[in-house]
């Protein structure tokens, strides 16, 4: 078995590395579940009660998915099955390299890690609550990183069960949940990669119920009507969605309904009301009446015989899985609608690769050549069963990673040319990831997911790794996460003996998260900041259980880190002398314009742009003036915030002589602002006017950081300054009646009430800060208890 | 009652003028400044000569706490010493404007410094340009407005001195960044290095101003017994080895024939190049530079 995926590594045109990707709880594991049975790696009985995916003891108990986790599959596809495939394709044998994420916000740098090393990706979406917050932030970063979806709608079991659904009002929800991802999509139209909308009608989304392991695309049901009809599976896909009605009693389609109380919509009455009848007489043991219909769509001999003895649920859910897998369903859309390494790395180089586009990296990324240079991204580290030690997984983008291979490992702060974070080492061996366990292979070609053992000791959380001898190649971009880890604590060993293993525990933490900080504070103290509580209380429970051998620590009550702005501009001009006062920096603050911040955020303008792009973007979108974008300084704080320092001087000598002193206290000063030494959010600092000593000697970094910095700071003071606090956008969906007390109990502002889902629902604006401390919990639970169908 | 700035002179404490040391001897409470530059002889000697204790004034004090040492002038009398002439160090004008806001009068005893003092070298001081300060470049900072002034004056025909850094007590930037502040070790320029990055920017900027044949003259140590004194084309300087610090260079301009007559004995392979001795003579006529004086322009004009 690990041969055969071995030898279809090479074959970049049958692979496809995917992501899953969801809102919580929207049963993205338990899908999974069903295409890791197909592939042989569980029974198929065990699919969507295993997640097996799900490797940690916690992931297991409390149902969530914490850490992604890749597996590699593989498929032998029928011939039947690829019939209509038109794209590129060598034999029917398919590898997909799938990495199961987590939706829960907290985690959602887990997410940023998985998009990156795949090319396409599995939407999930809970058809009863239908798009949610998290559905969009992930889909967002998925497009960002030109990551092709699919849309799955899921948990379809529920409409029939739980909701009782007719046809019609079940189709209109579908159809809004598809619309609601369309809007999205929409919105990050990419010529690149063509159109990205989803279509149930051309096969890019799938109605699936993860749970019972069933799953369907229009494709399955055109297949089985289109004889029938005698048309093709084409026309039969377009009759089966929208406005398409069919009258059995007249044996005509129309576009609108008819009068007629027997004329239904085409994906009601061939869809919908045969999976309803089948799913109805299961659950009532009909099984008389059951069997003569499976048999009309010869699905019965795919029952064993022991199978036909279940009753109730269990019956009901093996007659789905053997007449609609869902690994099937899911496949078409996989192998049909999701690029190949061969196709999508063609576009996604771009977005990919930090240095030139034109230089034998990019091209070789471009054209996923095996025998290129080595191009290799390590988005995360994974702990081994072999406490304390990790493996490095990630992707190969161009060339091959074989064992006992010499690496150029340049990390997150290496700059080409330098020697700074940069090592040369040997790969000890390359092993592919199967869920719990892992399989060592010779060599990884490009196109593949992979995971390198003997590395961990020179990569802290992501690194780029290329040939030894490539010392031309320029990192691979860096990730950009949707969170930011904005709540902090403070930890220290319960006996005191045990700090050196707390601080070798920390080092081992922020190695097996992606997001998480550890910080050590001047004062001595051991901070660990993440994204939220709960990613929080995995991280400390991760420290102390595994990576401190369960010595026992002393945790703080979580604070959450606050931003600086300013609300106007600066009242008047500041001024600083240096302190040899012969230098004078004149400054001003202003909030930036609204939108750039955020902008800044998403990369979209930052210190790498080409310098006539970001004045086109900048003039263009937030009104600044062209000659005034060249005379941005620089951002910070960490070069890159969402702060602006400017040089609106006119004709002041040698200027640039002390800019980089300017920089320097800038980065400085917007890291720690004036009110509470929280980083600045939001300020542009203009360079009104200058006046320096004529000798340069007199105006060294020594006499303008500090200088600039008080300028800084003075002029921040100057312009209404303003804390922000970090909040929870929080969507909250509850039957009527229950949500006039959610409205006056909720802390926080209500932004929109919106309708996402099936039930009514609203959004909610909460500060971090008093959510951590509870009323947010208590509300989950009190209108949790009362009002069962409330989500939080 | 009185704020008085006194210059130490070039090179030992014996430099310092009569009128000063009846100045000093008068005071209350002495100060040296001594973040600009290093004395070569120990600051005991100083009170040896003067009979009192001497606080020794670092750049933090000067720039940053001048009320304390301002404190009580108007009741007494109160000396801040200068390596070199108190106004070669410009810093001092701050000193002397907080005090003359707090109606304390100032008054100035003058002494030798390196501005004058490089007259030894031949080339007349009537006809020198404006001077330049050549900081140690960084990877990052590496300011070059001292090439425009060179090229001025060579255009006007003037001579160029070149003051080129010391780091005394100079913050670590980085450390800076963080708001800590660790000094560095110290550090001084020598003509070599001068030499290289004077180069360096006329290759980057190739507008003519010298080229590595033009004259120029080194001096190191100006005022000591061992002075060196060497010209020769800024290519060959770099060759010479100038020996301890404190160095400065001057880049000629047109040079008079009686100039070029003195320049004569100290051009490369003449036994004057080599001549400290001679040099020190020469010096001498000037109050007896001193090395610390270089240190204290040098850095004066360096880091204040």
């Amino acid at each position: 078995m690990i041969e055969d995926i071995r030898a279809l590594m090479n074959n970049k045109f049958n692979i496809r590395n995917m992501s899953v990707i969801a809102h919580v709880d929207h049963g993205k594991s338990t899908l999974t579940d069903s295409l890791v049975a197909a592939a042989g790696i569980m029974a198929l009985e065990q699919a969507g009660d295993a997640r097996l995916t799900d490797t940690r003891a916690d992931e297991q108990e409390r149902g969530i998915t914490i850490k992604s986790t890749g597996i590699s599959l593989y498929y032998e596809m029928t011939e039947e099955a690829l019939k209509n495939f038109s794209g590129k394709r060598d034999g029917n044998s398919y590898l997909v390299n799938l990495i199961d994420s987590p939706g829960h916000v907290d985690f959602s740098s887990e997410v940023t890690a998985a998009l990156r090393i795949t090319d396409g990706a599995l939407v999930v979406v809970d058809c009863v609550e239908g798009v949610c917050v998290q559905t969009e932030t992930v889909l967002r970063q998925a497009l960002g990183e030109r990551i092709r979806p699919v849309l799955t709608v899921n948990k379809m079991d529920r409409c029939f069960l739980e909701l009782q659904l007719e046809g019609e009002e079940a189709y209109t929800t579908y159809l809004r949940v598809i619309e609601n991802a369309n809007v999205i999509l929409a919105t990050y139209q990419d010529d690149a990669m063509g159109d990205l909308q989803v279509y149930p009608d051309k096969g890019t989304v799938s109605f699936s119920a993860g749970l019972h392991g069933w799953a369907f695309t229009l494709t399955t049901f055109a297949q089985m009507y289109a004889a029938k009809f005698g048309t093709s599976e084409a026309k039969m896909m377009e009759k089966l969605w929208g406005d398409n009605f069919f009258d059995p009693a007249t044996k005509k389609w129309t576009k609108k309904q008819t009068d007629s109380p027997t004329c239904v919509r085409g994906f009601v009455q061939f869809c919908y009301n045969p999976i309803k009848q089948v799913i109805d007489l299961a659950m009532n043991d009909n099984k008389d009446k059951l069997f003569k219909l499976l048999e009309k769509v010869n699905c019965l001999d795919k029952l064993k015989s022991e199978d036909k003895e279940l009753v109730g649920k269990p019956l009901m859910k093996r007659t789905m899985q053997s007449w609609l897998p869902a690994s099937e369903a899911l496949l078409e859309m996989i192998v049909y609608h999701l690029p190949s390494p061969a196709i999508a790395q063609k576009y996604r180089a771009d977005v990919l690769y930090e240095g030139p586009l034109d230089d034998q990296y990019a091209d070789s990324i471009r054209a996923c050549d095996p025998d290129g240079p080595l191009m290799m991204y390590v988005s995360k580290m994974i702990p081994t069963a072999d406490k304390g030690r990790f493996l490095a997984f990630g992707r190969v983008f161009s060339g091959t990673v074989s064992t006992g291979k010499k690496v150029r490992i340049m990390g997150p702060n290496y700059v080409p040319g330098e020697k700074k974070d940069l090592t040369v080492k040997s790969v000890q061996r390359t092993v592919l990831c199967m869920g719990r366990k892992q399989e060592a292979v010779e060599s990884v070609p490009c196109g593949n997911t992979v995971a390198l053992v003997g590395l961990d000791q020179f990569i802290t959380k992501t690194a780029t790794i290329t040939n030894e001898s490539c010392e031309d190649a320029h990192p691979m971009k860096a990730m950009k996460f949707s969170v930011s880890p904005v709540v902090r604590v403070a930890v220290e060993p319960k006996v005191a003996s045990d700090l050196p293993k707390l601080v070798e525990g920390l080092k081992r933490l922020a190695r097996s998260d992606p997001m998480v900080q550890c910080i050590i504070e001047e004062t001595g103290e051991h901070i660990i900041a993440g994204a939220g509580e709960l990613h929080l209380e995995i991280c400390l429970k991760d420290l102390q259980d595994d990576f401190m051998g369960g010595a026992e620590i002393r945790v703080s009550e979580p604070v959450v880190s606050f931003r600086e702005t300013v609300s106007d501009r600066s009242d008047h001009t500041v001024m600083s002398k240096s302190p040899n006062k012969h230098n004078r920096l004149y400054l001003q603050a202003r909030p930036m314009e609204d939108g750039l911040a955020e902008a800044i955020d998403e990369g979209k303008i930052g210190p790498k742009d080409d310098p006539k792009v970001r004045s086109k973007t900048m003039s263009e979108e937030f009104g600044w003036d062209k000659d005034l974008t060249k005379k941005i300084w620089c951002f910070g704080p960490d070069t890159m915030g969402p702060n602006i320092l400017v040089d609106v001087t006119k004709g002041v000598q040698y200027l640039n002589e002390i800019k980089d002193s300017c920089v320097a206290a800038f980065q400085w000063a917007s890291k720690e602002g004036v009110i509470a030494e929280e980083n600045m959010r939001g300020i542009v600092f203009e360079v009104h006017d200058v006046v320096m000593h004529a000798d340069a000697i007199h105006r060294g970094g020594g006499q303008i950081i500090p200088t600039c910095r008080r300028a800084l700071y003075a002029a921040e003071l100057t312009a209404k300054p303003r804390l922000c606090e970090p909040v929870y956008l929080v969507e909250i969906q509850a039957p009527e009646q229950a949500l006039g007390g959610i409205y006056s109990g909720a802390p926080g502002a209500v932004l929109s009430w919106c309708c996402a889902g099936l039930l009514p629902g609203l959004f909610l604006c909460t500060p971090c800060f008093r959510s951590l401390s509870g009323p947010l919990e208590v509300l989950r639970t009190v209108y949790l208890d009362s009002h069962d169908q409330a989500t939080v | 009652m009185v704020l008085y700035l006194i210059g130490l002179g070039l090179y030992d404490e014996r430099d310092i003028t009569l009128r000063g040391l009846d100045a000093v001897r008068g005071c209350a409470r002495i100060y040296l400044e001594a973040y600009t530059s290093i004395l070569l002889c120990d600051k005991l000697r100083l009170e040896a000569l003067y009979g009192k204790p001497v606080v020794v004034a670092d750049r933090e004090m000067v720039e940053n706490d001048a009320d304390l040492i301002l404190e009580g002038a108007d009741q007494i009398d109160v000396a801040f010493l200068v390596v070199g002439d108190p106004f070669g160090a410009t810093t001092h004008t701050d000193l002397q404007l907080r005090a003359r806001e707090r109606g304390i009068p100032v008054r100035v005893i003058h002494n030798a410094s390196v501005m004058n003092a490089v007259g030894a070298c031949g080339l007349q001081l009537y006809k020198f340009g404006e001077s330049v300060s050549i900081v140690f470049f960084t990877d990052t900072w590496r300011p070059d407005s001292f090439y425009d002034k060179i090229a001025a004056n060579r255009k006007l025909g003037l001579h160029t001195l070149c003051l080129l850094d010391i780091k005394v007590k100079e913050p670590n930037l980085e450390a800076l960044c963080r708001g800590k502040t660790i000094y560095e070790p110290p550090r001084y320029m020598s003509i070599k290095t001068a030499l290289e990055q004077l180069l360096e920017i006329e290759e980057k900027r190739r507008e003519g101003a010298y080229d590595a044949g033009t004259l120029a003259v080194g001096m190191a140590r100006v005022g000591a017994p061992d002075q060196r004194v060497v010209a020769g084309g800024m290519r060959e300087l770099m060759e010479v080895d100038f020996g301890a610090p404190l160095h400065c260079l001057i880049i000629a301009g047109n040079v008079h024939v009686v100039e070029e007559e003195i320049l004569g004995y100290y051009r490369i392979g003449q036994a004057g190049a080599a001549a400290g001795a001679e040099g020190a003579a020469a010096a001498a006529g000037g109050g007896g530079a001193s090395t610390a004086e270089a240190l204290a322009v040098g850095g004066g004009e360096g880091s204040s």
